[in-house]
């Protein structure tokens, strides 16, 4: 395979990860948008704290998935306590703290994760054989490429489904009022625990993903920084719809890559670059796109109006 | 043993003292604004890094280093209300500020890079070596004592502005309610300028004093923020007494946890303390009518 193309298919596997881990807010989000963001991106490095544990046991790649989602789906749940009790500012510092504690354990729990050495040659997923097809071995970067963004499709499609059923729009009641949707009957602390769990399960399979594709994984390539990165992801892309954060991830992913040119520059304009969207398009690329759909004469639907400022 | 006791009891109260003026800048501002204030790791940063080049590339003194350092970090702080929450007050997302001052700190971290490179700077304070020797075997460094003595007469100081003169009222008054304080004849606008720039001025003269005791990087910043943020929420959000007393509890807290249990550690016994205290009281150490934060 030509150098070139797998250049590319690498840099489009990491704008894949980056989409799914940018959906992953969303579900969250739609409970109680504002700060659960953060909570949720700080998930991350929990789920991928779990998915080591499991994959250090040597469990198979497909079980070990699975474990992840399921354990990190759980422990997104028993963070929930503080979801449940705090908002605002407070609830992002809670799950600041959290995200310390999980990269302080993981630098110091040395039997587990040999500490700032980090785990090596972690295995991609196992060769797959259909019969009558030839073997697709994802140790190829565009096998991998395509496993990962047919999940992240796939995610998108579920996570779709979910906002548009009774599931979402009970979700965006609690969101909108918490008072009235429980005058209505709906038990607030269950449903944000259960979209706790169902965000923190999609991190973990991105965790999962993210292990067996980089091969490697070292706590300090989870510091707090990069779940704030995250955050901007979907700030950048446009908060409230689905389709934001996908772009943020994309643009925000691609940035870097398109910067390199500048060499040192790079991530000062990065910086500078993320800090203009904020302060001139704070809609993000959604709301932006939606105006100038406007702007063409079509009227965007209600559905399309999802942004809340 | 009861020397050793002591002797990281002094030693955490000069953590805490610098901890505690970093804290205070991020408690005042969130005080007025209810907003987090991301750049604020990178002017402590930038304020190290001034009394860095004060003292070494142009011979200065030290102590006036924390000066220059106090300027470098007013003038930021001002620069960043300026760019940054001042256009971004009214959107009313507290999200948007939040993530223009990670951008902020992006820019600010790698210019750095750029300029200073990545390679610790060795910042050796001329008064580190001199030990002054106190009771029952225990010392303090002369640069250990001027930190404590420094911070300690800034939060004075500050505390006396905020209690007893018009505008530290008036201060007080918008971070009450901005509204009603604007109808009173109280400029918001320009107090909440005025919060950026003591809160700024406080993080630079902290820079210059953490300068010797951190490994001194365009990181460096960023590993007290986040203490800084511990300790606000212990304290309770906007609350100046709490920031204090939690400030040098931390800092008390780590040099005990380093002595006696294990150094790996003192990040996880800090952030533990504050995930109990949110969920046992989430209000902070001293209790404030702030009910719609929690």
């Amino acid at each position: 395979m030509p150098t070139d193309r797998v250049r590319i298919s690498r840099r489009g596997w990491f704008l894949v990860v980056a989409v799914i881990i940018a959906l992953l807010p969303f579900v969250i989000q739609d409970s109680y948008w504002r700060t659960n963001l953060i909570v949720c991106a700080i998930n991350i490095m929990l789920a991928i704290g779990l998915d080591l544990l499991v994959m250090k046991l040597g469990v198979p790649f497909w079980m070990a998935f699975v474990f992840g989602m399921v354990l990190s789906g759980a422990a997104g749940m028993a963070l929930s306590i503080f979801a449940v009790r705090l908002r605002g500012h407070y609830l992002a510092i809670a799950s600041l703290g959290f995200a310390v504690i999980v990269h302080q354990v993981l630098l110091n729990w040395i039997s587990l994760t040999q500490g700032p050495l980090g785990i090596y040659a972690i295995k991609p997923p196992p060769d797959i054989a259909l019969p009558g097809l030839p073997v697709i071995s994802f140790g190829n970067t565009a096998n991998m490429f395509y496993l990962v963004a047919s999940f992240a499709f796939l995610f998108y499609l579920l996570l779709d489904q979910l906002v548009r059923s009774p599931i979402g729009e009970t979700l965006k009641a609690i969101r909108e009022d918490e008072i009235s949707a429980s005058a209505f009957g709906i038990n607030c602390t269950a449903w944000k625990v259960f979209a706790f769990g169902i965000g923190s399960a999609v991190a973990g399979a991105a965790g999962a993903f993210y292990a067996s594709f980089v091969g490697t994984l070292v706590p300090d390539a989870f510091i707090i920084t990069e779940s704030f990165t995250i955050l901007a992801m979907v700030i950048v892309g446009g908060m409230g719809t689905l389709i934001g954060p996908v772009w943020g991830a994309i643009l925000l992913t691609i940035l870097p890559e398109l910067l390199r040119g500048f060499g040192d520059l790079r991530l000062i304009l990065y910086g500078a670059a993320l800090t203009l969207v904020v302060l001139f398009m704070p809609g993000g690329i959604a709301q932006a796109a939606q105006m100038f759909r406007a702007r063409l004469g079509r009227l965007a639907t209600a559905t399309d109006a999802g942004m809340r400022q | 043993m009861l020397t050793v006791v002591l002797q990281q009891g002094i030693n955490g109260i000069v953590f805490g003292s610098l901890y505690v003026l970093v804290a205070l800048g991020l408690t005042l501002i969130y005080g007025v604004l209810v907003q987090i204030n991301f750049a604020h790791a990178d002017v402590v940063t930038i304020g190290a890094f001034a009394a860095y080049f004060f003292t070494f590339a142009f011979g200065g003194n030290y102590l006036i280093s924390i000066g220059i350092a106090l300027m470098a970090g007013a003038a930021l702080g001002w620069l960043v209300n300026a760019a940054i929450f001042a256009p971004l007050r009214e959107r009313g997302n507290e999200l948007l500020p939040l993530i223009a001052t990670i951008g902020v700190s992006i820019l600010l971290q790698n210019a750095m890079l750029l300029w200073f490179g990545p390679i610790p700077y060795a910042f050796d304070s001329p008064y580190s070596n001199k030990v002054i020797r106190l009771w029952g075997g225990t010392f303090i460094t002369l640069q250990n004592l001027i930190i404590v003595v420094v911070s300690a007469l800034t939060i004075a100081l500050l505390y006396a502005f905020m209690k007893f003169t018009f505008m530290g009222k008036a201060l007080r008054a918008v971070s009450q309610d901005r509204e009603t304080a604007g109808l009173m004849g109280v400029n918001p606008n320009q107090l909440i300028m005025l919060t950026f720039v003591i809160a700024s001025a406080l993080a630079g003269m902290g820079g210059a004093m953490l300068g010797p005791i951190l490994v001194l990087t365009p990181f460096a910043g960023t590993t007290v923020i986040v203490k800084a943020f511990a300790i606000v929420i212990i304290g309770g959000f906007g609350n100046v007494e709490g920031t204090i007393i939690a400030g040098l509890v931390v800092g008390l807290i780590e040099s005990y946890t380093t002595q006696f249990v294990n150094p790996g550690l003192t990040d996880i016994v800090v952030f533990t303390l504050l995930l109990l205290m949110l969920a046992l009281r989430p209000t902070g150490l001293i209790a404030e009518k702030r009910e719609e934060n929690v």
